[in-house]
This record gives structure tokens, C-alpha cells and sequence, in this order.
């Protein structure tokens, strides 16, 4: 007997009575009929759209057939079907060009997300305690539909809310078309970072109230203010395609890339040459280089158009912008600025970018308007290598949206809060979709407070967030991959574009379409709203709207409407053939030449010594991404941390109040306070202290709830004075040391756990 | 000859987005490990994106730089496998054939570039998250050691469809998932045995540098540098 | 007292002992499979020649070192003799197995095409119209596949394509009635055709 029979003989006695228990429970649950008739272990690829942030990439998705769970009509069983793997840009779209973000990669997950929200449900327990119990579709449809003919009765259809994420496309018409024949109040679209002041400020400089599709593959100059146009700003990923064009995609000379910020960003980090300026002094950079410009003769001032004639003193040559007069006040020496305007103008095209921090101070309009001014002396506008401005794709269903042209700002909220503080009963019922602003605006504005106010609260959630653990009702939607999605994204590419997407799978949990659900609210509400939404389902209005394409030249050429609409289908969307930008009109004339007006800053520069700047998460976004573990486990590029928050110093500063890399630290402003860890870095002036904003959710699912700090909570409720916007980046802090703390970053871990790791 | 799989990463289009990580962590069912497991330097990112801050406030450079297994053709994490689990294919990719793995950890601390992940648990997903899982990429299980394969998987799948329409794999044809995601187009990949491909005219270029390659590992991925801007100020 | 009676009693300890230890291992034997496929099929007739923990579980490993399996139960006692005597081919219904990794087993619609009008007095077949009835799949348990600790990517369509009889890996299904595994999927069966036909025996041809 060779000694391995003989310990298999031995050990067999004991691992019999072992083995014969091991069925797998699996096999007990019974099996559905598939639905689709799909080959096992083949891809088939799926277009999609991707909806994490607004530049609207065409996507791919990778499905092969797996086995799920799922309940159908009350029974758990098995199906087999068609599952997303991998999602990947779609190659034919003109925004994506086939490729995605690390956020538009992670979509996968909110699907999959285990604490989605899988039935509709009703609150059980107080308000906000997160307590909920499931119930039927028809129950919940019942709920809401007696709220909303219960107003209807009382004549108060006004005081019916909606707050939704911003919304565009067919989505768009059906909410806003819901509401206005409901007589609501008009639906509110909320995102933290909406860029309306940029929007306004084009809309000014060049009647076109919209953010710019950037050309960077034909720049040979560019100068971005405070712009993360390459990790989450506008369309990210059409412009890192352009981005790596312009590097080195091209004959002859590379593009050169100069970032102006206070904070080295996901992007600063790749410029050329990286500039800090003083906290809201872009706007004085931009036009003390417009002086550089005019008074070197190296630009015209009537070449810039209306943009600049916004500008007071721009005809005379901005004689106030000097860079030796304003050095001081931008913190950057009268020689670079010289210098950077030189190579500008010799180096057309030459386009300039604000976004962001910039914008977001009390005089980000007029920050905007400066850049505005720049690139019309840059000779930027709407030529190749500079800004363009996209027509959009505004046909509805054959019925006029009510609002198409609408945007909203973060204030819009602030607005209904104050409102609901002064009239409790200005709203009865206040539907809720894909917006989280109780994370995601100061705690100066009271939202949460006002919120709790609102008698009837329904959320159209997916997940359980801060806001809508608020709600009475929640009728949760399919995930992106499960619905039918359409959108014309305003920016991105010069082609007008229309993204359509069929659902790329079945639905895995008990949910129902959005737009789905109003259009059967509309009819069993009948009457005008009914009338008002004549369309059966979604991806009715969807076809009816996209047959008004087919006569138009584009990617797509069909012989009948029903061969065009199966194309449109297979291909993701509709685009136009030609690359056209939106002819500029004259903007707005305003009554008097704007003029610099000094950012203002809450808490005085003595008590509260730094200035504080939140800015997106790489990963996170705006937090609305927190909940997928692999945006918490992915190192952020620049500061390797992960499942984590941190709050950047500069070095001299760290030094200063002795503290070192992971000490728990205060921040403090005079409207609340956080706790964060420290973050050492040279990247970041030493007078500003950042932020990264994304955690901090009290309630946002297992991975995210309790981590971390959310900067917007304690942001001064500062506003931008010619837009009303939030000015995010207007608020000062004071950080005090409170003891040692730990800070996960990828390869260099500090943590509280134990000694010998903290040596490792 | 058979192929010889190489890269070329260009650090003058690279942003450090991380698209790369999130797209290698999809594609290869790499788990997460949570955030104790992370803080213990556990995580497995089998691409990550270095960072080196340059200078001091305010003149700071920041140079990104996405490190992969470098599939080396003189790989130190090779002869030190007990078990010949890591050993060299006919490819010229760092193999590692998972059953063969006992977990000694020897290639990991062989292995100058920290690429290589041990599973110090079994990987779990709370479900539904297991249904995104690829079924062409093994999931590998406790005690363990994995690492980039250059989407092995990818490459089988293009072979095999190329051998059946009766030709050669075409340059570009294979795109592992980092080089898909890569929206500055950053990352190219080919067949370094064909002069003709991207990837080998590329990886000529003047501004090509191998990591650590003074170490005399051969990688077979190389770094396009930086090129700093000389235009001219004056037209 | 003699010898090999001190012997026996060792190896009787020994014995214990090692049960105890595989009692132990098999209760913490808790890990549900990763994977979204069906649970792996539990039909290794051979023991593994080494013992590696290259498993999932412990459990999982020891199972395969001792060849342990569950010998699948057929919900529907299905006959492949009696559809190929009738002049069906295997690709009838195990389609796709000349384009992909896997060959399809028909759901219920896929049979009910047929036994609509076919043979619906037979038992077997009213179990299957029930299942049809009930709006149900019918449960098939896989007899060949790798259990996912074998790390094996095997493809089905290279091999058709390059002529490999479907009955040289499935055994001659004209004489199966319920398909039980005939011939045994080690690596030495691969290897040594592999070998024969001078295809690739590199180990990432089939493990990654």
C-alpha cells in the first residue's frame, strides 16, 4: 500500500458522512423558461447609454447568458438569461468613441448592486428611520394616485413638487409633460455640480446657454481655469480622446496643456505647466492675458465680438488688467502672464477653459465671462482647435416639452426649501427622482429639515440615500441597463446627437421604468393629463419621437420608418452626418459693461485662516457613486486612498500645526464642522485646504453609509451674485490636530489597528 | 513564430484617469477586498496608476504612470516557482496556472514591480454582484497568487476566431480591457514578433524606456516618457 | 504487546484523527460558489493525482483528491439513443457548439417543438409537457464540465472545427439512454490528444 492510498483510505472514513450533505440549495429553487433564446458562453454586444453624469456616452455592453435569481410573480426561481459582463464605449458614438470612464466602467454594479432596491415600498416606521415594508406595485400606484386626485380635488395640483437629476431627451418630456398637465409646480432638475454659471455665461458672451464641446484634438494651446475637463468635468471622456490627440496624436508639434488652479487636480496633474492663482482671481488672469493680448497687438478687441464688448473697458484695451497692476492680486508673476499670452496667440489654435472652482466663487459669472472674452480674442469660438457650441437634438414626441430649455441650477433647491420653511403648506407631495440633495447641499439650506415637513414624500430611488429614506412611498425604477434610455447630451461632439438604447437586460428585481410608471399614472388619472401623455409606453413616445430623424441626413438610412427605428435600435442612436456648431447668436446685452467684482468669502481670513476647496471625486463624482465597491476600492490617482475621504494640505502647512499624514483632523467652518483625515501633498497652495467630495453618506448603502466626510455639509451658503448658483468654493475653514488617525492609500496604509502595521 | 505579446504606454497621453483599474477589475473578476483587507495592503489591483509628485509648492510637476505585470522575458518571478506555476509561455507572457499554485509567495517577493496579488481569503461578492463575474476568466480562490495576464482571455478568444475565418490575427485586432477603456488612447497593444505592428513601431521610439530595466528583467512593456513643450513664444 | 499490533492501533488513531480533521474542514466548508453558473457538476470519477489547496473550500479540494461526486439525477430520464436512432444529430440540440464554448441543453420550448404532437402519451414526455404546463424549465444536471478549481477554459468550437467526433470526449451516445459520463475529462486525456495532433500543450491554452 503506497502512503497516499493509505491516508486517502484514512481520511475517507471520516469525509464520507461529510460529503453526502453537500446538495447545493440552488438546485431546489425551480427553474424558469428563459425568455431569450441565447447561445451559452457567446457575447452578444448591447448598445447603452451610460447616465452616471450628464456627457452622455454611447455605450457597448457585453452580455452573455448566465443564471440569475429572480422573482417572477411572487416566486423565487432560477432564469436563465442574458447578463451584462463588461460594459465598453460604443465605437460608433460620437462622444464615447468607444471608450468610457473608471465611473462608466463601474456602472455593472449598480445593477448588481445587492442593496438595490428590488419592490416597491411603503414606510412602516417614523420618517427617515429607514423602515420600510415591501408592497405591491398596485398598492404603491393605488398610494400615490390617491395623493395626486386628492390635490386634484382640492384644486391644489400646484402644490405637487418634482425633484428629479437633471433630465433631457424623451425622459425629459414625460416628466415636465406629467407636471404641466397636472398643473404641478414645474419639476426641478438638482445636481451638485449643474455648471449653470458657465451655461449663463455663454448663453451671455454667445446666446448659446450651454456648456462648450471642446476641440482639443486640432489645439496647439490650451489654458483650462480650474476646468477637470479629463477626470469629470463636461464630457470627459470625448475630451481625454481629443486630449491624447493633441499630445501626441498628430504630425508636428505636440499641444501645450496650462492648468490655472489652487489645487493640483486629476487633471492640473497632466498640464504642461501648472499655475496656482489666488481663490477667484481667474477671472483677472484671463483678462490681464487679454490685455497682454490687445496691447501687444497680438489680438484685436473688436475681433472678440459681443463676448468681449460684455467687458467693461475691453475696447479700450482693459487698461486696469496690466499684468505688473494685477500680479499681486493673482499671485502669479507679471512675467508668466506675459509669457503665457505670447505663446497663446503664437500658438494658435489657442482655447481657454474655466469650469469648476472658478466658477463656483461669488464672482464665478463674471470669472466665466472673463474666459469667454479670452477665447473671442483667441479667436477660439466655434473654429476648429476651440470651443463649439453642439446643436442639440429638441424634437419631442410631436408634443411640445413643457420646459425643454429649462435648466436648473443647485439653487432651485435652496429656493424650495425656503419655501417650504415659509409656507409648510406650499407642498403636499413631492415626488422624487435620481436627486439626493439632502447629501448633497449645505446643511445651512435646511433641506432635510424642509423635507421632513412635506406630508407625502414618493421617490422613484433605486437605493435607499439620504433623501429618500425621507420618503412615504418608494416606486423603485429599473437600472439604466434594464430600461429604455434616450438622450441628447448638449456637449461633447459636433454632431448632433440623439442616443437611444432598448434595455440591454431583463429586469432582475420587481421595478418599473420611470417614465413608464407616469404614462400609467397619466392614464389612469385621465382627463388632460391623460391627453397629455397619449403614449402607451416609453419606447412608444421614443419611436415617435425618432421618426422625425429618418428624413434628416445622419448615421442612420432606412427604406421604411420601421427599418429606420431597428437601426437606430442596433446602433445606439442617431447622429448627424455633418460636423456643425450651433451658429452664434448675440448674446445677452446687459445694461451696463460687467465689471470685476472681488470674490467674497464667508468667515473672516483671521479666525478661519484657509480657504476651502471640495472638488469631485475621480471616482465617487459627486457621491452619487459611493455605493459601488469598486469606486471605493480604486485607488484615487492622486492621492491612492481608498474607501476613504481625506483633507488635502500643503506640506508648510501640515508642518506648521504638526500634523502628520493620516492624523484625524477638524475642519471647521462657521456653519458646521467634519472630521477627515490628513493628506499631505505639495500640489495645493498653502493658504487652501481641499476636499474631496463623495463620502460622508449617513445612509447610502452597506459600502458606503458611515465613511468619511462630506465636504458639501459644511459649505457656506455663499451664492454666486450674478446667477444665484452655490458658490462652492467661497468658504473659509479653520483645522485644528485631534489625535492620530488612519488613512487606507494603496501601498502605504496607516492605520489605527495595530502597532506592527503601522511600521509595516 | 509565435507571437510575443508586448505593450507600449505613452506617458504624454496617459491622465491617470483610472479607467484602466475599474475596466481590469470588470474584465478579470478581480474582487475587492474591503477596506480592513485594504488598509493591510491586501487589494488587488492587478493595474494600478503610480503617482510622483515633482518639486515643491508652487513649482510641482505630477507624472502618472499606469505599472501592469511587465511580462518579463528574463521574469524574476519564474525560476523562484516551486511549482513551476509560474513559468513562461510560448507567447512570451508570465503564465501563472492557478492549479499548480500553492500559495508560497516566493514570485511576489521576486518580483521587482509588485504586480503580483495573493488571496489571502476567498473572494466573495454579495449577490447579486456575482453575476457581473466574466466566465472566461477562472476565479481564483484562497492561497492563490494572480496577476495581469494581458486579458489571456482576449487573446485565446482572437486566435481562436482567426483561426477560424483561416488567417492572421490583425494589428490591433486584441485589445486587452485597460487599452479598450483608455480614452487618451495612452495604451497600445500588439505583437512585438511583427516589426510592422503599432506596438513594435512604437516601442522604437526614442522616448521608450523599460521599467527598472536596468534590473535585466526584459519587460515587454515599454514607457513612451514625457515630452516637455518647446513651442516658441513668439510665432 | 507485539508490533504490529503497535502498528495497528497507530494507523487506527491515525485514521480517526484524520476523519476528525476532514469533519471539521467540511463544517467550515461554507463558501457558496462565486460563479453565476450552475453549481459545478460533481462528476470527477477520478482521483486527482495531487493534493493542491488551489480549491475554493478545503472541502473542494478534498473532494477532488479523493474523487468524490454526485451522480447527477436526470429530472426527465431523456434518451439519446432513441432521438439519434431516429436519425437527429447531437447539434440538433445542443446548438452553438460549432460557434462558442458551450453547447446549449434545450430548455423545455426547445423540446416541446417537437413533443407537441410526438410520442405525448409516454410518461416521460407528460412530465415534460408539465413542466411546460407550469410555465417551468426543465432542471438538467450537467454530467461533463470542470469544477471551477480546475481553472480549465475549454472551448468547444475549435475542436469541431478542426474534426473532433463529438463521441471521442461524450463516448457513442447511440448506446446511452440517460447520458452518464463515459469518459473521464483528465488532463491526461486532453494532453495526450493534444499531443497526437500536435496542438498546443502550453498551459495557458486552457488554464486562465
Amino acid at each position: 500500500m503506497e502512503r497516499r492510498d493509505f491516508l486517502k483510505i484514512s481520511a475517507a472514513t471520516g469525509a464520507v458522512a461529510a460529503l453526502e450533505g453537500c446538495g447545493n440549495p440552488d438546485h431546489q429553487l425551480i427553474r424558469f423558461v428563459p425568455e431569450e433564446d441565447m447561445l451559452p458562453g457567446l457575447a452578444t454586444w448591447k448598445p447603452s447609454i451610460c447616465t452616471l453624469c450628464p456627457a452622455g456616452c454611447g455605450m457597448l455592453v457585453r452580455v452573455m447568458q448566465g443564471e440569475a435569481e429572480v422573482v417572477r410573480n411572487g416566486q423565487l426561481g432560477i432564469l436563465k438569461m442574458g447578463l451584462p459582463k463588461k460594459l465598453e464605449g460604443n465605437p460608433a458614438h460620437p462622444i464615447s468613441h468607444g471608450r468610457l470612464c473608471p465611473r462608466g466602467q463601474a456602472g455593472l454594479q449598480v445593477t448588481y448592486h445587492p442593496d438595490r432596491i428590488k419592490t416597491p415600498l411603503a414606510r412602516s416606521g417614523p420618517r427617515g428611520s429607514g423602515q420600510f415594508q415591501e408592497i405591491t406595485w398596485d398598492e404603491a400606484m393605488k398610494q400615490l394616485l390617491s395623493h395626486l386626485t386628492a390635490l386634484q380635488t382640492s384644486n391644489e395640483q400646484g402644490k405637487i413638487g418634482f425633484l428629479t437629476s437633471p433630465l433631457r431627451g424623451q425622459r425629459k418630456t414625460i416628466v415636465h409633460g406629467f407636471a404641466a398637465a397636472l398643473k404641478a409646480a414645474p419639476p426641478i432638475e438638482f445636481a451638485f455640480l449643474a455648471s449653470r454659471t458657465i451655461q449663463e455665461a455663454n448663453a451671455w458672451s454667445f446666446g448659446s446657454d450651454a456648456l462648450p464641446t471642446v476641440d482639443l484634438s486640432h489645439s496647439n494651446y490650451l489654458i483650462s481655469f480650474g476646468a477637470d475637463f479629463l477626470g469629470t468635468w463636461n464630457s470627459p471622456v470625448a475630451q481625454s480622446v481629443g486630449y491624447g490627440h493633441m499630445r501626441n496624436g498628430r504630425t508636428g508639434q505636440p499641444g501645450k496643456f496650462v492648468q490655472v488652479e489652487s489645487r493640483i487636480s486629476q487633471t492640473g496633474a497632466s498640464a504642461d505647466e501648472w499655475i496656482p492663482s489666488q481663490p477667484g482671481m481667474d477671472g483677472v488672469f484671463a483678462l490681464s492675458l487679454a490685455h497682454v493680448i490687445l496691447s501687444e497687438k497680438l489680438g484685436t478687441a473688436g475681433a472678440a465680438g459681443h463676448a468681449g464688448a460684455l467687458i467693461a473697458g475691453w475696447s479700450e484695451g482693459l487698461p486696469d488688467y496690466a499684468p505688473a497692476a494685477v500680479e499681486k492680486q493673482i499671485g502669479v508673476p507679471a512675467a508668466t502672464i506675459s509669457r503665457i499670452a505670447r505663446e497663446a496667440a503664437a500658438n494658435a489654435p489657442a482655447v481657454a477653459l474655466i469650469g469648476d472652482g472658478p466658477a463656483a466663487h461669488t464672482n464665478g459669472f463674471f470669472n466665466a465671462l472673463a474666459v469667454n472674452a479670452l477665447n473671442a480674442v483667441l479667436g477660439s469660438v466655434g473654429k476648429p482647435g476651440g470651443i463649439v457650441f453642439s446643436p442639440v437634438w429638441t424634437s419631442q414626441s410631436g408634443k411640445p416639452g413643457a420646459a425643454e430649455g429649462k435648466k436648473d441650477g443647485e439653487s432651485s433647491v435652496r429656493t424650495l426649501a425656503e419655501q417650504i420653511h415659509a409656507t409648510p403648506d406650499s407642498v403636499k407631495v413631492l415626488l422624487v427622482d435620481g436627486a439626493n440633495p439632502v447629501f448633497a447641499t449645505p446643511m445651512a439650506w435646511r433641506v432635510r429639515e424642509a423635507f421632513e415637513k412635506v406630508p407625502f414624500i414618493a421617490s422613484f430611488g433605486s437605493f435607499i440615500d439620504e433623501t429618500t429614506v425621507l420618503a412615504d412611498l418608494i416606486l423603485p425604477d429599473h437600472s439604466p441597463l434594464e430600461s429604455w434610455l434616450d438622450d441628447s447630451p448638449e456637449s461633447g461632439s459636433t454632431k448632433t446627437v440623439a442616443s437611444l438604447a432598448p434595455p440591454a437586460m431583463q429586469p432582475l428585481h420587481n421595478t418599473r421604468s420611470m417614465p413608464d410608471v407616469l404614462l400609467d399614472l397619466a392614464h389612469q388619472l385621465g382627463g388632460p393629463v391623460a391627453a397629455a401623455l397619449p403614449w402607451k409606453t416609453y419606447d412608444d413616445a421614443l419611436k415617435i419621437a425618432f421618426s422625425s430623424l429618418q428624413k434628416q441626413k445622419g448615421s442612420v438610412s432606412a427604406t421604411d420608418a420601421d427599418d429606420f427605428w431597428t437601426k437606430v435600435k442596433d446602433q445606439g442612436g442617431w447622429w448627424s452626418a455633418e460636423d456643425k456648431s450651433v451658429s452664434l447668436a448675440a448674446g445677452k446685452i446687459p445694461a451696463a459693461a460687467v465689471k470685476n467684482t472681488a470674490p467674497q468669502f464667508d468667515g473672516s481670513p483671521d479666525q478661519f485662516p484657509f480657504h476651502f476647496l471640495p472638488f469631485a471625486s475621480q471616482l465617487c463624482y459627486d457621491g452619487s457613486l459611493a455605493h459601488l465597491p469598486w469606486m471605493q476600492e480604486s485607488p484615487d490617482p492622486l492621492s491612492t486612498v481608498m474607501w476613504g475621504t481625506w483633507v488635502e494640505m500643503n506640506p508648510r502647512t501640515a508642518e506648521k500645526l504638526a500634523i502628520k499624514q493620516g492624523d484625524t483632523i477638524e475642519v471647521a467652518s462657521q456653519h458646521g464642522s467634519l472630521r477627515a483625515p490628513a493628506l499631505i501633498a505639495p500640489g495645493i497652495a498653502p493658504d487652501v485646504i481641499a476636499m474631496p467630495i463623495g463620502q460622508g453618506h449617513t445612509n447610502f448603502t452597506r459600502y458606503a453609509s458611515g465613511r468619511g466626510a462630506n465636504p458639501i455639509s459644511i459649505l457656506a451658503p455663499m451664492v454666486e451674485s450674478g446667477t444665484g448658483s452655490l458658490a462652492w468654493a467661497a468658504t473659509r475653514v479653520k483645522i485644528s490636530h485631534i489625535s492620530e488617525g488612519k488613512i487606507v492609500m494603496f501601498g502605504a496604509s496607516l492605520t489605527d489597528a495595530s502597532p506592527e502595521l503601522k511600521h509595516r | 513564430m509565435a507571437h510575443q505579446w508586448g505593450m507600449v504606454i505613452d506617458l504624454d497621453r496617459c491622465t491617470g484617469c483610472a479607467a484602466c483599474v475599474v475596466a481590469c477589475h470588470a474584465e478579470n473578476n478581480i474582487s475587492t477586498v474591503g477596506e480592513d483587507q485594504a488598509a493591510r495592503g491586501r487589494a488587488k489591483h492587478w493595474i494600478r496608476v503610480e503617482r510622483y509628485y515633482e518639486g515643491e509648492f508652487p513649482d510641482v510637476r505630477v507624472k502618472f504612470m499606469p505599472v501592469l505585470c511587465q511580462q518579463c522575458d528574463a521574469a524574476p518571478c519564474e525560476p523562484v516557482c516551486p511549482t513551476f506555476a509560474s513559468y513562461h509561455t510560448i507567447e512570451g507572457l508570465n503564465g501563472q496556472v492557478y492549479n499548480r499554485c500553492i500559495g508560497t509567495r516566493y514570485c511576489a517577493n521576486a518580483c521587482p514591480y509588485n504586480v503580483r496579488f495573493f488571496n489571502f481569503y476567498n473572494p466573495e461578492w454579495d449577490k447579486p454582484l456575482n453575476l457581473q463575474l466574466n466566465p472566461d476568466v477562472s476565479v481564483r480562490s484562497v492561497g492563490i497568487m494572480e496577476k495581469c495576464t494581458f486579458c489571456v482571455q482576449r487573446i485565446k478568444a482572437s486566435e481562436i476566431q482567426a483561426e477560424a475565418e483561416k488567417r492572421a490575427v490583425k494589428d490591433g485586432e486584441i485589445q486587452p480591457a485597460c487599452v479598450q477603456s483608455c480614452s487618451p488612447h495612452a495604451m497600445v497593444f500588439g505583437d512585438l514578433s511583427d516589426p510592422q505592428s503599432e506596438v513594435s513601431r512604437l516601442a522604437r521610439s526614442s522616448r521608450g524606456t523599460k521599467l527598472l530595466g536596468e534590473l535585466g528583467t526584459q519587460p515587454k512593456v515599454t514607457y513612451l516618457q514625457r515630452e516637455s513643450w518647446h513651442g516658441a513664444e513668439n510665432a | 504487546m507485539s508490533r504490529s499490533n503497535l502498528g495497528l492501533k497507530r494507523c487506527l488513531r491515525v485514521t480517526v484523527f484524520l476523519g476528525m480533521i476532514i469533519l471539521v474542514l467540511s463544517l467550515l466548508d461554507r463558501t457558496s460558489p462565486a460563479q453565476d453558473t450552475a453549481p459545478p457538476p460533481q462528476t470527477m470519477t477520478q482521483s486527482s493525482p495531487i493534493f493542491t489547496p488551489a480549491h475554493r473550500t478545503v472541502m473542494d479540494a478534498v473532494r477532488e483528491f479523493f474523487g468524490s461526486r454526485q451522480k447527477p439525477v436526470q429530472p426527465i430520464a431523456y434518451t439519446h439513443k432513441v432521438h439519434l436512432a431516429n436519425g437527429m444529430q447531437c447539434t440538433d440540440c445542443h446548438v452553438g457548439v460549432d460557434r462558442g464554448p458551450d453547447a446549449r441543453i434545450p430548455s423545455v420550448n426547445f423540446c416541446m417543438t417537437c413533443h407537441q404532437v410526438i410520442a405525448t402519451d409516454k410518461p416521460e414526455i407528460k412530465k415534460l409537457a408539465a413542466y411546460r404546463a407550469r410555465g417551468e424549465d426543465i432542471p438538467w444536471q450537467r454530467v461533463y464540465g470542470f469544477l471551477p478549481s480546475a481553472h480549465v477554459k475549454f472551448n468547444h468550437a475549435p475542436h469541431i472545427r478542426a474534426g473532433v467526433d463529438c463521441a471521442q470526449c461524450h463516448g457513442d451516445m447511440t448506446k446511452q439512454t440517460v447520458a452518464v459520463r463515459m469518459v473521464d475529462h483528465t488532463m491526461g486525456f486532453c494532453v495526450q490528444c493534444h499531443r497526437e495532433k500536435n496542438v498546443s500543450v502550453d498551459c495557458v491554452a486552457c488554464h486562465y
